[in-house]
């Protein structure tokens, strides 16, 4: 059996298309989807690497597995739907809390979803009057939509989460490079912001593997590699 | 068909009477039902040839003039509740008397939505003991005594289908403020004038998004077959079927004024019967359920379907958690937390309108060879892990083996309705089919208040017809339960099973070999030494001429209706005997089973009962393959205890909880 070497967690708001975004990826197609239930797990060969993803549910009844999901995470990528300020604002509120579990040198990301729906002229800064507004985001039309969050609200929010880390920008990646805009209707950007990220994981594997230690105690279990121990995840 | 058949004249006459009568007949007494029919349970031998009572009865307009049935019914043991029934009766009289005037603003203010609802309620007050038939015209409300039914949800105190036109039909002897419900098919505004067939309609199973735009002002959304609606006590729409609950507000306002309203005298509503829909009421904790249907399906059925819905949500958020919710905010949007769900309980709905596990409460297992089940069985039974308590073997939706914890089986067992609700989770959600789902369920029957964890993923990739859903206790456990899923691919492989399994076919009732014989479902009870076994019940393939859609539900329809009588709680039936239109059906349970059957319409009595004969012949052969005989158990956990029901889960409960939902209020 494949044994993941790595672990990256996709976190976000109900609906921003976390799950849209990785069939994209995957399977190179848009498709229906339904909500996602608990979280998906899924192994994806990279080279010589085997990385395992998890796509979590946005609901808020699901937010108790949050941390569970993301421990030991090597990659977090956090997802909000452009045409929606309460789901960008949800990353802080709710989400990054999660994160806590994750590894220390955790690589962030920050994604705007659904980028195909803004109309780039029409973009309006915080409509604070909309915030309130329903819980469950409108439903998708063929119209443009105004633009709710912008990437220099990304980059900021970047910043922030370093800070909440405690982590240096210079040590990490520059803001605007952990900050995309994508779309899983068109593909816009997707290969992209996954094989930046997995790229960016190797080196810590390799990191890892020379180190010969690993972070937590399920990796410790399994260090005599056996082909069937079920750790390593 | 013949119309000359010696019981439709019968029927004609002995129905006549009472269609010329120009009100209801109020029976104090229990129907002139035939007492001297004999009826050999023992040995499956049926005697439809002594003095019974045909009745009429209307299923389809169309029908009407078409069908007889004949009906031995079991009596003499409700004289309890028939009762009961009357006391409540007394009691409602009385209070309703004092605020006769305030029940009157309130049904006109229903009256008022009579655009929305098409409910006919004119339900005049009440001057006295003696209930005003002529003065209620078209409505009628049932309204029970609080507490005094709670549990036994499954009675409705009126058990009168109010799309019978038959004389048989009528309230308790003390009906509360039971109204001629004034269905004249022949009349004006008859329930089967609509301009599409209710069946027609329900068919499609078009994408739940469509049904959430769509508009609640529109006549087509009035057509619908059945509504459902979920509402907080504060009157907060949770869900609707149809429709976005934002735009059903003020309709779902006015049906908390009615609970709320009745709820002032101490009473509970629990339906309302108009012309052409029935209103039934479920509460639940904090929420309420309200199901209006033009269908004719019994309010005990809708009740339990209500049930469904309730506990579908409960699966989602347990109970405890929906009530500390809402005893911290009265008015909480519970759609936060169920934001995403919709098409979850859509499906439900759906599920349960063409599926029959949930009329029957029983589940359908695949028939398989009992070497093929033992194998699977065996495989599913060797890969275990710590905490590990229920695995589960499913393909086509339907049953292939189920292996217990040792120590879990002994404490309860797995109710068919905690099954049902997984496997809809599994139907509705086929973003399943892509990775390893791993999702804290609660299931409400075997502990309302505790998650398990579930695993589930499916082992044909890319067709994904055969499931596997393993339950842990344990919230962690993800990894260790997925190398249990390795393991039994593994196995599977080595054995050749996806091969096996793909080539399962569910039966045809060709096979059964009994001439007529066009479909059966057929549930077994649980004999005494096997109590701990999962209730099942088996039926062939529908085919020919019910492998249209329509038509299939025309006989889910007809077998709702026959399990409706069988199962009324005023006047329970062992028996019916029912010569429709296009088929003729036949029902019968007995202290073993409980069996429905079609045939084709030119059969006779004495041939359905050889049918019958040979049937229960058949199935007795065939058991092994057709039902899951022992349901085999493994340990995995060395402190029994632990995996046991409670203790566990209360302790997940709490962090779920802690980490999820306080927080939010
Ligand atoms: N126009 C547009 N729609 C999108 C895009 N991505 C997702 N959607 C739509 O948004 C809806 C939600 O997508 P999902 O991928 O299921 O969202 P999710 O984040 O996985 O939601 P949860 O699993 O409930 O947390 C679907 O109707 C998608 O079709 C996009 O890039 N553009
Ligand atoms: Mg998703």
């Amino acid at each position: 059996m494949k044994k993941p070497d790595v672990k990256l967690v996709i976190l976000g708001d109900v609906n921003v298309g976390k799950t849209s975004l990785l069939h994209r990826y995957t399977e190179r197609r848009f498709k229906d989807t339904v909500s996602t239930v608990g979280g998906a797990f899924f192994l994806k060969q990279w080279g010589p690497y085997n990385i395992s993803i998890w796509d979590t549910a946005g609901r808020e009844q699901f937010h108790g597995l949050g941390s569970m999901y993301c421990r030991g995470a090597a990659a977090v990528v956090l997802t909000y739907d452009v045409t929606n300020w309460q789901s960008f604002a949800e990353l802080e509120d709710r989400f990054l809390a999660l994160t806590d579990t994750a590894s220390a040198d955790c690589i962030f990301a920050i994604v705007g979803n659904k980028a195909d729906l803004t109309d780039e002229c029409a973009s309006v800064p915080h409509p604070e009057a909309e915030r309130d507004a329903c819980p469950c985001p409108s439903p998708v039309s063929t119209t443009k939509s105004h633009k709710q969050v912008v990437k220099e609200d990304a980059v900021a929010l970047y910043k922030r989460i370093l800070k909440y880390k405690m982590l240096e920008e210079k040590q990490c990646q520059a803001a605007e490079a952990m900050c995309f805009e994508t779309s899983a209707k068109s593909g816009y950007n997707v290969d992209l912001l996954f094989e930046t990220l997995f790229d960016m994981v190797v080196p810590g594997i390799l990191r890892k593997r020379a180190e010969g230690l690993s972070q937590t105690v399920d990796l410790m279990e399994c260090k005599g590699t056996g082909p069937k121990s079920s750790c390593c995840y | 068909m013949d119309r000359k058949h010696p019981e439709n004249e019968e029927a004609l006459q002995s129905k006549s009477l009472s269609w010329c009568s120009p009100c209801l007949i109020d029976h104090a007494e229990p129907a002139p039902i035939s007492t001297n029919v004999t009826l050999d349970v023992g040995d499956s031998e049926l005697d439809l040839d002594g003095p019974s009572l045909i009745e009429r009865d209307s299923f389809d307009n169309e029908l009407l003039e078409k069908q007889t049935e004949v009906v031995i019914a079991e009596r003499a043991d409700n004289i309890d509740d028939d009762e009961k029934e009357d006391k409540c009766g007394g009691l409602h009289a009385e209070s309703l008397d004092q605020e006769g005037e305030q029940m009157q603003n309130a049904l006109n203010e229903v009256d008022s939505y009579k655009s929305t609802f098409s409910l006919a309620s004119k339900v005049q007050p009440k001057e006295d003991e003696c209930i005003q038939k002529d003065k209620c015209e078209l409505g009628k409300l049932d309204i029970e005594d609080e507490g005094s039914s709670e549990d036994r949800d499954l009675s409705d105190s009126v058990s009168t289908d109010n799309t019978l036109e038959d004389s048989s039909e009528f309230g308790r002897p003390a009906p509360v403020l039971a109204g001629s419900t004034g269905n004249h098919i022949e009349g004006p505004g008859g329930r089967m004038s609509g301009p599409s067939s209710p069946l027609l309609e329900q068919s499609g199973g078009s994408s739940a998004l469509s049904h959430r735009d769509e508009d609640v002002t529109a006549e087509s959304w009035r057509l619908h077959r059945k509504h459902v609606f979920v509402l907080s006590e504060a009157g907060k729409p949770i869900y609707s079927r149809y429709g976005n609950e934002e735009a059903l507000s003020s309709t779902m306002g006015v049906m908390m004024a009615l609970v709320s309203f009745v709820q002032s005298g101490e009473n509970v509503i629990r339906s309302i019967y108009s012309e052409d829909h029935k209103v039934v009421f479920v509460q639940q904790g904090p929420l309420v359920l309200v199901s209006v249907s033009r269908g004719r399906q019994s309010e005990q059925q809708l009740r339990k379907e209500l049930q469904y819905v309730y506990y579908q949500i409960i699966s989602m958020l347990t109970q405890g958690s929906v009530a500390r919710i809402f005893e911290r905010k009265k008015n909480y949007d519970l759609r936060r937390l169920l934001a995403g769900s919709e098409k979850i309980l859509d499906g439900l709905l759906n599920f349960v309108d063409s599926d029959p596990s949930f009329l029957l409460s029983a589940v359908h297992c695949l028939p398989l060879s009992s070497s093929l089940r033992d194998s699977l069985s065996l495989i599913l039974q060797k890969a275990i892990t710590p905490n590990l308590v229920f695995s589960i073997l499913i393909a086509k939706n339907q049953l292939l083996t189920i292996v217990q914890e040792k120590a879990v089986i002994e404490d309860a067992r797995l109710e068919p309705a905690d099954l049902h609700l997984l496997l809809n989770l599994i139907r509705a959600s086929s973003a399943f089919q892509a990775g390893e789902i791993w999702t804290p369920i609660c299931l409400p029957l075997f502990n309302p208040d505790g998650y398990f964890y579930a695993y589930i993923s499916y082992l044909d990739p890319p067709e994904c017809t055969v499931c596997l859903l393993l339950l842990s206790t344990d919230k962690e456990a993800f990894y260790s339960v997925a190398e249990c899923k390795r393991r039994i691919e593994e196995s599977m492989r080595t054995q050749n099973s996806l091969q096996s399994i793909a080539a399962i076919q569910s039966y045809s009732v060709v096979q059964v070999g009994v001439s007529d014989l066009r479909h059966f479902m057929y549930k077994p009870f649980d004999v005494p030494d096997n109590c701990k076994q999962l209730t099942q019940f088996t039926s062939p393939e529908m085919e020919a001429p019910y492998s249209i859609e329509e038509e299939r539900h025309r006989l889910f329809d007809m077998y709702r209706y026959l399990h409706s009588r069988i199962h009324s709680s005023s006047r329970p039936l062992k028996l019916i005997y029912h010569v429709a239109e296009k088929e003729t059906l036949l029902a019968w349970v007995t202290s073993k089973f409980e069996l429905y059957t079609c045939f084709s319409p030119l059969v006779t009595k004495t041939s359905a009962i050889n049918a019958i004969t040979k049937l229960l012949r058949w199935i007795k052969k065939e058991e092994d393959r057709l039902f899951i005989r022992y349901p085999p158990k493994y340990s995995t956990t060395p402190n029994p205890s632990k995996g046991s029901r409670g203790a566990k889960g209360g302790s997940d409960r709490q962090d779920m909880t802690d980490n999820g939902f306080l927080s939010l209020l």
